[in-house]
């Protein structure tokens, strides 16, 4: 049994720590897809956040009573219904964002992080953690959305958000809109996330030695 | 002819894995080896054209004539994860040669999202059963020839130096991006 | 025994709130997409035919037309949405056209995933205002790199001939069907 975290540090290990994209590489699939434009990384962020900690919570509230057995069913129930309320809800509301995502939104179901963290946290931690939990995961995930989304659409449009950020006499890379764009940004993300993991591993190493 | 075109579509032009990213993470899993990609590959296909036929039934003998497409969603998830544990079964009691081959695969196809997707699509797309179990087939192959392709270039690339922080996954990732661009020479030929 | 009733009992629960949950949410929402729905087309609609005020629909089965009246009802054209197969994929478009179906007045691309940089031109300004009083007589043609030498003609964009003449079939093909159609009713 490891010693109990102090709750920010609940929330806090899913902005970096344990980021679902660049350290447990969860969820590849609407992070490559949608990723063509902040905006569009930002709503998906959103969406899964919401999907997220919503389903976490009610997972968690209800860990004692469900066999388990059927315990992955009920989770994918709870999960599948969340995200059509999110599907819904965007089609009624932000009709145009619900288009440029499209069938991203629904496929949030089968979105690894979701199923992941209820296995893996929320079924076997009470509702304040499990609420940081996934309220930190869904933020490293946002987050590392938003960096391919404005990477993606400043190197692509010269835009972030719309907002031009490159000068005129810059030629857009076509390539980065498209999906060979998407894996090539992440793939070149991961490894410097990588990287970056080994100098802070080295740093922590020598400074212990220090002392 | 529509037939073909759907075949080829998903297949070549719009492959699942390489420009709609469904089922990265089987591709980026099962891929470092041939003989399994394969295995994978075929277990896909089989999968992706029994979910074809069953949800397209569900949606259009039950869901929409009862005006309940709101709850297309945990239908279909519900359909791919009995259907993939009934397919598992069925293997098991028909062949223990077919199941040692795919039975480990089965499972992870459960969250493959391209299975999901596939029956997304052809439900936004309004397609007819036999259309249906075309694009099935055409997106399972296509599925199957990025995994192989992927594959095989892993097998080589063990042996190249790559920087030890890029070997793994993005290594893997940037090799996709460039199989994408291949790819997108396919796109003139409907 | 007892052990199954559990099981049972808490996926039907759960299935039954969640069908319950989404039920609701659905009747909140579902007007309000519809709307949106009649929104964009209507939307659409004006901006390919600007003197337009109002719009019905035609009963055709293979094309989604509208015919348009002006402030007095008068009919002047018809607004159509027809789609079909770009470079990559589904081209979805909408165009307007006179009375007499004899010139555009304008077009609207509504959904193309064209590749970017290129196909994805025909989304730009510069090829739709080529359909600016296009002359649809007899039909329109694609020409490339030459200069244009009659009013029924589009020019590709370069690089992008499959797209550019994608969107011109999508037209022509629309214009047949409505042709026969207007026949039928006179």
């Amino acid at each position: 049994m490891k010693k109990p975290v102090s709750l920010t540090q609940e929330y806090i290990k899913g902005l970096w720590e344990i980021n679902p994209i660049f350290k447990q590489i969860l969820g590849m699939c609407p992070t490559l897809a949608v990723t063509v434009s902040a905006i569009n990384g930002l709503a998906m962020g959103l969406a899964t956040t919401f999907v997220l900690v919503f389903s976490s919570v009610i997972i968690s509230s209800i860990r004692k009573i469900v066999p388990s057995q059927v315990r992955i069913a009920t989770y994918i129930l709870i999960i599948s219904t969340f995200v059509t309320i999110v599907d819904l809800v965007m089609k009624a509301k932000f009709p145009e964002l619900s288009k440029a995502l499209g069938p991203f939104i629904p496929l949030i179901v089968v979105n690894c992080i979701i199923l992941g963290r209820a296995e893996a946290f929320a079924s076997r931690n009470n509702v304040l953690r499990s609420f940081l939990d996934a309220l930190g995961n869904g933020s490293g995930f946002l987050i590392a959305l938003l960096v391919l989304g404005s990477i993606r659409e400043m190197l692509g449009t010269r835009t972030i958000f719309g907002v031009q950020v490159l000068p005129n006499q810059f030629t857009p890379w076509m390539v980065m809109i498209l999906p060979a764009g998407a894996f090539i940004t992440l793939g070149l993300l991961l490894g410097f996330a990588n990287a970056f993991t080994k100098w802070q591993e080295q740093k922590n190493k020598k400074s212990v030695l220090v002392r | 002819m529509d037939l073909v075109i759907i075949f080829i579509g998903a297949a070549l032009i719009n492959n699942f894995v390489l420009s709609y990213f469904l089922g990265i993470c089987p591709f980026i899993g099962v891929s470092s080896k041939i003989t399994s990609a394969v295995s994978m590959g075929i277990a896909v296909i089989f999968v992706m054209t029994i979910t074809a036929v069953v949800s397209w039934s569900v949606n259009n003998l039950i869901l929409i004539p009862f005006g309940l497409d709101y709850l297309t969603i945990p239908s279909f998830i519900l359909i791919i994860a009995s259907l993939v544990q009934f397919v598992e079964m069925v293997i098991k009691k028909v062949s223990t040669a077919i199941y040692r081959a795919l039975g480990i695969f089965l499972p992870l196809i459960t969250t493959n999202c391209a299975i999901l997707g596939l029956a997304l699509f052809a439900s936004m797309r309004e397609y007819s059963l036999i259309q249906s179990v075309v694009f099935a087939l055409g997106a399972g192959s296509g599925f199957m020839l990025a995994l192989i392709i992927m594959a095989g270039i892993r097998e080589e690339l063990e042996l190249a130096n790559v920087p030890e922080p890029f070997k793994g996954v993005p290594i893997t990732l940037i090799v996709a991006g460039l199989l994408a661009l291949s790819f997108m020479g396919f796109a003139g030929i409907i | 025994m007892k052990k199954t009733i559990h099981i049972i009992s808490v996926l039907t629960l759960t299935a039954t709130i969640s069908a319950l949950t989404l039920a609701s949410v659905n009747n909140w929402a579902k007007p309000l997409i519809e709307e949106n729905a009649i929104k964009a087309i209507s939307e659409a609609i004006f901006q390919v035919q600007p003197s337009a005020k109002s719009y019905e629909k035609i009963p055709l089965d293979e094309l989604k037309a509208f015919e348009v009246f002006d402030e007095n009802k008068n009919s002047i054209g018809y607004a159509v949405v027809h789609q079909g197969n770009g470079f990559q994929g589904t081209i979805k478009l909408i165009f307007g056209i006179d009375k007499n179906l004899e010139r555009i007045t304008s077009i609207e691309i509504l959904e193309q995933v064209e590749t970017p940089g290129l196909g994805s031109l025909i989304t730009e300004e510069n090829y739709k205002n080529q359909f600016r009083s296009l002359s649809v007589n007899p039909v329109i043609n694609l020409i490339k790199g030459k200069s244009k030498t009659a009013d029924n003609q589009v020019k590709a964009i370069t690089g992008a001939t499959i797209s550019s003449r994608a969107v011109v079939n999508i037209v022509n093909d629309a214009i047949r069907i409505l042709r026969k159609y207007s026949k039928e009713e006179k």
